[in-house]
């Protein structure tokens, strides 16, 4: 039987027994300092060191020819915030995409990891076949996307004419966003249902025999028994998606660029944009502190969850 | 198991076809884009563009050979993708050990706050982050060079190394240590010769998923990298030009980017839970 639990407290579990018995003078930083120095110092560099330079592009504007150069601009690049509309669609965009694909790849990856759990053979081959898009670099999911989706040779092109649809899918702007949200569906599901299935692996045999005692069928024993006790794991993967969903834009950038007419022009494509295409880096650093604030108020939420004591072993 | 579990696990006629045929849909989802990537990949020019897909064609290696070959192969780019993913794993898994271990060990005030701040740290968005690094290497001359690179590619893979470490490291019982140092052993020298060694699997796990992270990352790449130090998803996005899409040669390339990654991945299968959930869920 395999076993899979949510753990208590992250990387927090020490809280033990002092060292051994012999008196032993403690220089500072001590040993677990000494440790955590390079590690700890090496991260600084790569994300304290640029988080400061990003607030301050914020309220500069970054000359980058004939040598690199900030000049204060104060609130400026703040402000236009609030008298740029095509941002709000940007962010309103991220907010459908995010739940769309997020929401998609809850459910998918719920159900198909219950399927999974149902199979009696063949669970371990096919839990490997299904988990391989995983590994495949967003970069290529969006290419190879946008062959399948070519209005002349895609293979899906070709399939859904069969049935009738004669559109260009990634010329309109709906079946563009659609197309764009079901790719990210296809790299990420496998995630949630590895994660799952994990969940459901470890509900104990016991409750299922007693619940099959008390004559509860397959769908009440799901909904009342199953799904509760995996709550938590679902989750630990909605908060692990949910991070995610916000920092990748690799898939938009190489199918639509965020296009067809901006339709699928998210925050993260409109901020590349901004940087490395009208070269305002000052407006894009506005725009990143806000996906960070974004993503800040996530990751709070799942450390949170990580340090609940109450949460199943 | 009882036979009220045997009768509830193999559950009724129709529910055991309906989990068989939604497993089915799913794999047909999920490998036919794959399999249709590997397969055109194996067809000659004019066939990968054929209006109408077909299965029957006479397989080729002349889209792998022609991408192998000739002015702008794809060494140079295979070979920045080894070094740059190779070290910045390599460096982010030492680095992760020593920090995760110093971190699931310590007692000091604050831990709380420092586990927050490395978490945060990989949480953030790339483009974000992308934006601040791209100027500071532009001051320190740091664009276009593979060490740039690595270093980039240790934001994300670091504070993911660090956590999920530490995580591996809390399951060890310091009960072990304390006899290594009970023993005469130097703090050192229990974590190198008690510690580490038992958490071998946590280590390859962390290397394996710090590899594909970088292996697969386009964002930074795109904006760090230049002529020399560009990787393959670079190398991929780059085929799609004003005047038109070798489809042959793009599907050859996603299919070398992307089996390497496959193979180590699916080799940590046992791990991949607790690894991509970076400690919080453990499985089997």
């Amino acid at each position: 039987m395999t076993t899979s639990s949510v753990r208590a407290k992250a990387p927090d579990a020490a809280a033990t027994a002092p060292g051994p018995g012999r008196p032993r003078r403690r220089p500072f930083p001590g040993f677990h300092g000494r440790m955590m120095a390079p590690g700890i110092l090496v991260l600084a560099a790569v994300s304290v060191l640029p988080f400061v330079a990003v607030v301050a592009m914020s309220f500069s504007r970054v000359h980058l020819l004939g040598g690199l150069g900030l000049e204060g601009v104060g609130l400026d690049n703040w402000g236009r915030l609030f008298t740029d509309p095509d941002m709000a669609w940007a962010w309103a965009r991220t907010a459908a995409y995010f739940v769309l694909t997020v929401g998609g790849e809850m459910v998918l990856g719920t159900l198909l990891a219950v399927c999974l759990w149902r199979l009696r053979r063949g669970r371990n081959a096919a839990l490997s076949l299904m988990l391989l898009p995983m590994f495949v670099a967003p970069v290529i999911v969006g290419l190879l996307g946008r062959f399948l989706t070519d209005s002349t040779f895609g293979l899906y092109t070709w399939l859904l004419r069969q049935v009738g649809y004669h559109g260009d899918i990634m010329g309109d702007r709906t079946s563009a966003f659609a197309a764009v949200t079901l790719m990210d569906i296809w790299e990420w599901t496998p995630l949630i249902a590895l994660i799952a299935l994990a969940g459901l692996t470890s509900v104990p045999a016991s409750v299922l025999e007693a619940a099959a005692l008390d004559g509860a069928g397959m769908v009440r024993t799901l909904r009342h028994i199953v799904l509760p006790s995996i709550t938590p794991v679902l989750l630990v993967a909605l908060l692990i998606r949910s991070m995610d969903a916000l920092r990748y834009f690799d898939i938009i950038w190489n199918t639509t660029g965020g296009g067809p007419a901006d339709a699928t022009k998210v925050a993260s494509v409109r901020l590349y944009e901004t940087a490395f295409r009208f070269f305002d880096f000052g407006y894009a650093a506005v725009t990143g502190l806000l996906m960070l604030a974004v993503t800040t108020v996530v990751a709070r939420f799942f450390v949170r969850l990580l340090e609940r004591k109450e949460l199943p072993r | 198991m009882t036979t009220a579990t045997a009768a509830l696990e193999r559950g009724t006629r129709t529910a055991r076809w309906t989990v068989r045929v939604l497993v089915l849909v799913a794999l047909i989802w999920t490998l036919v884009p794959l399999g249709w990537m590997l397969l055109s990949s194996l067809k000659a020019t004019g066939e990968v563009t054929a209006p109408t897909p077909s299965l029957s064609f006479a397989p080729t290696l002349e889209n792998y050979r022609r991408l192998f070959s000739g002015g702008n192969s794809l060494w140079p780019y295979l070979r920045n993708s080894v070094v740059a993913a190779g070290a910045s794993a390599l460096l982010a898994t030492a680095l992760g050990a020593l920090a995760g271990y110093g971190l699931a060990r310590s007692r000091m005030r604050g831990k709380h706050h420092l586990s927050f701040w490395i978490i945060s740290t990989r949480m953030a968005p790339i483009a974000a982050v992308v934006l601040p690094i791209f100027l500071i290497f532009r001051y320190l001359g740091l664009i276009d060079t593979l060490p740039g690179l690595v270093l980039a590619y240790l934001s994300f893979n670091l504070p993911f190394a660090i956590w999920l470490l530490s995580a591996f490291f809390a399951e060890v019982p310091p009960s072990l240590e304390e006899s290594a140092l009970v023993a005469g052993c130097g703090n050192w020298q229990a974590f190198r010769h008690v510690i580490l060694p038992l958490t071998r699997p946590g280590l390859v796990t962390t290397f394996v998923l710090c590899l594909v992270f970088s292996w697969n990352d386009y964002a930074f790449a795109l904006v760090l990298s230049g002529p020399h130090t560009q990787t393959l998803p670079i190398a991929a996005s780059q085929l799609v030009t004003q005047t038109g899409i070798d489809w042959g040669q793009l599907t050859a390339i996603g299919t070398v980017v992307v089996i390497p990654m496959m193979l180590v991945g699916l080799a940590v299968r046992r791990w991949l839970v607790t690894g991509l959930t970076m400690g919080a869920v453990t499985g089997e």
